[in-house]
């Protein structure tokens, strides 16, 4: 080692929303904190952008929510059911901004952005970030040791703990022995676009036509967030010489107004990218001696539900909370959080198979279920009760919404 | 841009940006800009042969921000460019000021007639004809009302990922830098402080005395496509100057002329300062009888 080994009370691996916003709120704590980030800037590479109206109750108490604003975070008002098993006379607004009392609807906004906010509120706080850091390495016990390299050399850091924050990654749960339990389900893809100027800013929208389940998340301007989820079997697809025209190209559908002119007619404004939607649940609590994980590293629902950055913020919250509260840092003192994640976690795992079992199937069976549910869901309200996941934290949907029960009866009288 | 240095002048801490060899122009913000507004601007002046000062006025940019609202009265203010020229040992300098540093520009120049060059203002005229300001004009000026609510107004404006305020400023001017700067601690309570202390219903009350002339030669310039101000308070603005008065319209700009029309200001800038003869020229000795 070139230097003596620094010692500060937390080093943060991983500058993602969970890493970054811990971050800012262990320093607010008056807790010295190093932030090891591997890319050398942020930059969009198409990670989670919406984020629920609970997730917002989250980064107001972490104090990170002027971030997502500057950032350039856009409040979405309305949620349009455009989908090929609602006929026009039927589709309906969900207003979204009545969830949670004080807070409106969800945001969309550039993820790196907020990054950048959020670690410039930490430095300012008095972090210490280290962009570029690569070959990070953590060694868990009662003193765990992170070694990384930059341009300068090899550096080794002996904090108190370790908050593993890489997401899907999972390179320090890999690394400190925490496995996981991963399935898939479809596959997935995103991209910024702008120039949709016919597109309502308020509105966003979710459907399934044909092979592709479509999603649009307006950030203002005429700019959004556009994903599609497909099935495995054609999962290349939007690669190689003209995948971003054919990706903007199906957004081409009958269900949306104009058959999805707004979407066809707007340019890319930032990569494509195309990943397996994986979710992954931990087979044991997120985290080992000296170190907790949070954020997507510490477990996952697939993506089609929405809540990974709400998750990441609610993790980043209570682990904070938990630091800034005690001075026993040891496993058991991270009892509470391991817990109500694994609830938590447990919750919106059965609420993304449901998700996606209905609305990321295909074919003429899927689509018939997808009618059939929706008949049932106009008869009987409560029948709706997974999409409340989206808007309230998972604690606060009624519990009939989880059971064996529930999905039976939603799939056996649809099946 | 070379760094801000900060002087503390009139009970409050003044950053400014200072460059250049030559006359002085002092270049006034409005809101909810900072120094950073004229950033066009002040490279074509130095190179023009000016010494440029340009303060963040106090609640905002990397000023001072009392939170209290008599803090921001317009005479504070006047006093505030006054002390910051007197330390700069500045006696003339010409004034240029955009939004609410025009209508600082415009009290400093009927106050302070000795102690300016030429005044050039863009976008928002005269307060005399403020005063009085047509029903279209005070539709327009709808947003000063809403302002007006302490506590009210910043929580109605940062709601919901500060949609409203981003909703009111579109993208105009440095619209996505505004949100950074107004969540600085206390910048929007000080940015809205400004409204409340001089545009207030109440103070459209007050009694008010005949406005001094203006004595120096006076530019007043307006974009064509400024929604916040119209353009009969910039045209109707030349009865208040004795001096030589010119008015220039600018077609293809809103009401952040230095960022929309940055070509356009810099040559008006340079083509009408030091061009006339000043109201007061310096005073020579007086020849004893």
């Amino acid at each position: 080692m070139t230097e003596r080994a620094e010692q500060p009370d937390v080093v943060i691996v991983g500058g993602g929303i969970s890493g970054a916003s811990a971050a800012c709120r262990l320093v607010a704590g008056g807790l010295s904190v190093v932030l090891l980030e591997k890319q050398d800037a942020y930059r969009d590479l198409v990670r989670g952008e919406w984020l629920a109206p609970w997730g917002i109750r989250e980064a107001q108490r972490l104090g990170v929510d002027d971030c997502f604003s500057a950032g350039g975070a856009w409040e979405i008002r309305e949620w349009m059911t455009w989908d090929e098993s609602v006929s026009d006379d039927e589709v309906e607004a969900v207003d979204m901004t009545r969830f949670i009392p004080g807070i409106g609807g969800p945001m969309s906004f550039p993820h790196h952005a907020v990054c950048d906010l959020m670690t410039e509120q930490a430095v300012a706080g008095g972090a210490r970030i280290v962009m570029d850091a690569a070959k990070i390495a953590v060694t868990a016990g009662p003193r765990p040791v992170v070694t990384y390299q930059t341009a300068e050399g090899a550096h080794e850091l002996r904090p108190r703990l370790v908050i593993g924050a890489t997401g899907r990654g999972n390179t320090v749960g890999r690394q400190v022995g925490i496995t996981m339990r991963n399935s898939m389900h479809h596959w997935g893809g995103g991209m910024m676009a702008e120039g949709l100027d016919g597109w309502p800013p308020d509105v966003q929208a979710m459907g399934t036509e044909g092979d592709v389940m479509f999603m649009v998340f307006p950030q203002g301007y005429g700019r959004a967030r556009l994903y599609l989820n497909f099935p495995t079997v054609n999962k290349h697809r939007y690669r190689g010489p003209g995948g971003v025209e054919r990706f903007l190209a199906a957004f081409r559908l009958d269900c949306l107004p104009d058959q999805g002119k707004a979407v066809t007619e707007a340019s890319p404004a930032g990569p494509l990218s195309v990943w397996p939607s994986v979710s992954s649940v931990p087979e044991g609590p997120p985290l080992a001696e000296g170190v907790v994980l949070i954020g997507d590293e510490a477990g996952n629902a697939d993506t089609v539900l929405g809540t990974g950055l709400s998750c990441a913020l609610r993790d980043s919250r209570i682990v904070c909370e938990i630091l800034l509260s005690t001075a026993d840092w040891s496993p058991r003192a991270f009892d509470p959080y391991v817990e109500e994640r694994s609830f938590r976690l447990d919750r919106l795992a059965f609420g993304a198979s449901i998700i996606s079992r209905l609305h990321v199937e295909f074919g003429p069976a899927a689509l018939e279920r997808r009618r059939r549910v929706r008949r049932l869901m106009a008869r009987n309200f409560a029948a709706q009760v997974t999409g409340l996941l989206n808007m309230v934290a998972p604690e606060d949907v009624p519990e009939f919404g989880f059971s064996e029960f529930f999905a039976e009866r939603l799939f056996r009288e649809t099946a | 841009m070379t760094e801000k240095r900060t002087v503390h002048v009139n009970g409050v801490d003044i950053a400014y940006v200072d460059e250049g060899e030559g006359d002085p122009v002092v270049l006034l913000h409005g809101f909810p800009d900072s120094s950073y507004l004229w950033r066009h601007q002040i490279p074509a002046l130095v190179e023009g042969g000016f010494r440029v000062i340009a303060p963040d006025l106090r609640g905002f940019g990397d000023s001072g921000k009392p939170q209290d609202v008599e803090s921001y009265g317009m005479q504070t203010i006047v006093n505030d460019v006054v002390a910051l020229t007197m330390h700069l040992g500045i006696r003339r300098p010409h004034i240029v000021g955009h939004d609410w540093g025009a209508a600082i520009a415009w009290m400093y120049a009927f106050l302070m007639p000795r102690r300016i060059d030429h005044l050039a203002v863009l976008s928002v005229g005269h307060p005399g004809v403020f005063s009085t300001p047509s029903l279209e004009q005070r539709a327009a000026s709808w947003y000063m009302l809403l302002y007006q609510f302490p506590g009210v107004s910043e929580e109605l404006l940062r709601r919901n990922g500060w949609r409203l305020l981003k909703e009111i400023f579109g993208r105009d001017g440095d619209y996505d830098r505004y949100l950074r700067d107004l969540a600085r601690p206390g910048a929007l309570t000080a940015g809205l402080n400004w409204y409340r202390a001089n545009r207030s219903p109440a103070a459209e009350l007050r009694p008010a005395r005949p406005f001094p002339p203006v004595l120096a030669p006076t530019l007043g310039v307006w974009g064509a496509g400024d929604r916040a101000l119209l353009e009969e308070g910039m045209a109707a603005s030349g009865k208040y100057v004795k001096g030589p008065w010119r008015y220039e319209r600018v077609e293809d700009a809103g009401h952040w002329l230095p960022l929309d029309a940055p070509e356009q200001v810099n040559k008006l800038l340079l083509g009408f300062l030091g061009t006339e003869r000043p109201a007061h020229e310096e005073r020579r000795p007086r020849r004893r009888l």
